[in-house]
């Protein structure tokens, strides 16, 4: 502040969009799994104070209420032999690890339980808005991408099917690549299916009508 | 036997530097409570005993003076800082040391330590109450100037949030100028206010350098009547700095302005003007430094030591006369529930109070999305 004085900024126009996750913290329904010691009741206050919706448990509970959106696990040491089967089914919201220890043993459970961020005991209330609104983003994200790649897997498939086709097409009726594809085309079109079931069609009725060979 | 051993307390408000004018008047809030405590038999017949240092408006100086505080003078209240980067300079060590700082000025939120206690309003007490004002008067085109640093940033996303919750409404353009601006810095911005023709400007530039920005403002020819400059850090400090007629017509958003009419704040104007010279115009700020030293002698009257660990249990959810009404500190967050006010800068270089929150409001530093009207409308309107 005291060093020289820096150019005058550029006139921003455009208003900067808050994002919606910041604008759901209010709405958001937490989840948190710690000792009721001070440091858990540290945490939950913080959280109502951010102004989300907080239930706290403990010890952990073997499946997750309905309808949470964040969980906070504290990973103390005597639990770490407890099977949370719920963390890892792709449905799971993303969990917030709390730590008291950073050795291998502690961080190999904060990734067996797949948590998107970390808080460190003894809990102070500064970073962990931070950390709940990343968790919540980098959730949404590998969920999102999860999706797509498995759209895009299928999609993927089918685009190797349909050559296959094709090919076996060009070769029974000697016609080429681009008429075999008018041909599975308007097959899919009058029997109101995808090219790809066509296509999967044609490669099965091949290999049947091709067996003598 | 009794302890009548003086109890020393931290004072860090800033005599040099960008916002000294304003932590000037903090200090003397801070003196005069000091000083009402001490004619009344000081806390538990113990005197009340300022340190005091000047950090210079300096981050730096703060952390240092803080630790200094702590480490030599051995004090464990601390009152002090203006500035969120000051505030954020001194937490750090009363946390490590398990101290307490007060805190008396308006910030942008977000912020909560079990070490501090802060006095100051929060945005859900004075920023949704100014735009709900001035976008009912004038309308909802913001064009928005503040100094370059994290409490514009923050108060600017707030408005800008407020005012696209209107139709028509919309940010006209962001500025930025040094925290040390002079009078040259504010040309360029004033051009532009005049080609854009926003239909009210909203100021976060702060400290010594606003007499700058509302002097070129005037100078430019610009009518207050017509497109006004609103604001949460103008207070009757900076309209003493820059003189009434450049601040005439303006509006601010406090929980305090001098001008309030009770019976708490004519007593404490009276006790401060006959202890102290008329250099300092009392403000918001002055008046929540002013409290926040009662509220501490209370609690440590119920609480016969200055430590935290006794001394918080009776801060929270302590209740106090101050001049804007009767305050009290939310358990749930340390801060303050206050009365927002708005008031305009009359000829005299006072608030002529034009509206104002009937009950305290409770404080609410986490809010993202602040909406308006969920404030106590009240009573006086305009009059021209």
């Amino acid at each position: 502040m005291a060093k020289d004085r820096p150019e005058l900024r550029p006139a921003l126009r455009a208003g900067r969009v808050i994002p919606q996750i910041l604008k759901d913290l209010r709405a958001l329904r937490v989840c948190v799994f710690h000792p009721r010691d001070q440091d858990g009741e540290g945490l939950t206050r913080q959280l109502e104070r951010i102004g989300c919706q907080v239930q706290a448990f403990w010890p952990p509970l073997s499946t997750l209420p309905d309808g949470v959106d964040l969980v906070f696990m504290a990973l103390s040491p005597d639990m770490l032999d407890t099977d949370f089967a719920w963390c890892v089914s792709d449905e799971a919201p993303p969990v917030i690890a709390v730590i008291t220890y950073e050795n291998p043993t502690i961080i190999e459970a904060v990734l067996r339980i797949g948590a998107k961020a970390t808080v460190a005991s003894p809990i102070r209330s500064f970073g962990l808005l931070s950390a709940l609104v990343l968790a919540r983003e980098l959730g949404s994200t590998i969920k999102k991408q999860k999706k797509r790649i498995a759209q895009l897997e299928i999609k993927l498939a089918g685009v190797r099917q349909i050559t296959e086709a094709q090919n076996i097409l060009c070769k029974q009726r000697g016609i080429s690549k681009k008429e075999a594809y008018q041909v599975i085309r308007e097959q899919a079109m009058n029997k109101r299916v995808t090219a790809e079931e066509i296509a999967v069609a044609i490669i099965n009725a091949n290999e049947i009508l091709s067996f003598k060979s | 036997m009794a302890n009548t051993d003086p109890i020393k307390v931290g004072v860090l408000y800033s005599a040099t530097g960008a916002t000294s004018a304003i932590e000037s008047s903090q200090l003397m809030g801070t003196l005069l409570a000091i000083s009402e405590i001490n004619e009344t038999g000081g806390i538990n017949d113990r005197e009340l005993v300022a340190v005091r240092y000047d950090p210079q408006s300096n981050t730096q100086q703060f952390r240092t003076l803080a630790e200094r505080l702590v480490t030599v003078d051995n004090v464990n209240v601390i009152f002090g800082s203006y500035m969120s980067s000051t505030r954020k300079a001194v937490i750090p060590v009363v946390e490590r040391y398990n101290r307490i700082l007060f805190y008396a000025t308006l910030y942008e939120g977000f912020e909560f330590s079990n070490n501090l206690i802060y006095t100051g309003a929060a945005p859900n007490q004075n920023s949704v109450q100014l735009a709900d004002f001035m976008m009912s008067f004038f309308g909802g085109r913001v064009y928005l100037v503040g100094s370059d640093y994290i409490y514009p940033y923050e108060s600017n996303r707030i408005m800008s949030d407020l005012v696209t919750q209107r139709p028509g409404g919309e940010t006209v353009a962001r500025r930025y100028v040094p925290v040390n601006a002079g009078p040259g810095d504010f040309d360029e911005i004033i051009a532009d206010i005049k080609a854009t023709q926003p239909d009210f400007i909203f100021s976060t530039v702060v400290g010594n350098a606003t007499q700058h920005f509302y002097r070129a403002f005037a100078e430019a020819g610009l009518d207050p009547k017509k497109m006004p400059i609103a604001s949460l850090t103008t207070s009757e400090v900076e309209v003493a700095q820059m003189g009434a007629a450049a601040a005439a017509g303006h509006f601010t958003a406090a929980p305090y302005f001098q001008s309030i009419d009770t019976p708490a704040n004519h007593a404490c104007l009276k006790n401060f003007h006959r202890r102290f010279s008329y250099e300092t115009m009392p403000n918001a700020c002055w008046e929540a430094a002013y409290f926040q030293v009662h509220l501490f002698a209370n609690a440590m009257r119920a609480a016969g030591s200055d430590n935290i660990d006794a001394l918080m249990p009776k801060l929270l959810g302590a209740e106090f006369l101050a001049p804007q009404g009767r305050v009290r500190i939310e358990p749930a967050n340390h801060h303050t529930c206050l009365y927002p006010r708005i008031g305009r800068v009359n000829p005299q270089g006072q608030f002529t109070i034009v509206r104002a929150s009937t009950s305290a409001v409770v404080p609410d530093p986490y809010l993202v999305t602040h909406s308006l009207g969920d404030w106590t409308l009240a009573l006086d309107e305009l009059t021209d």
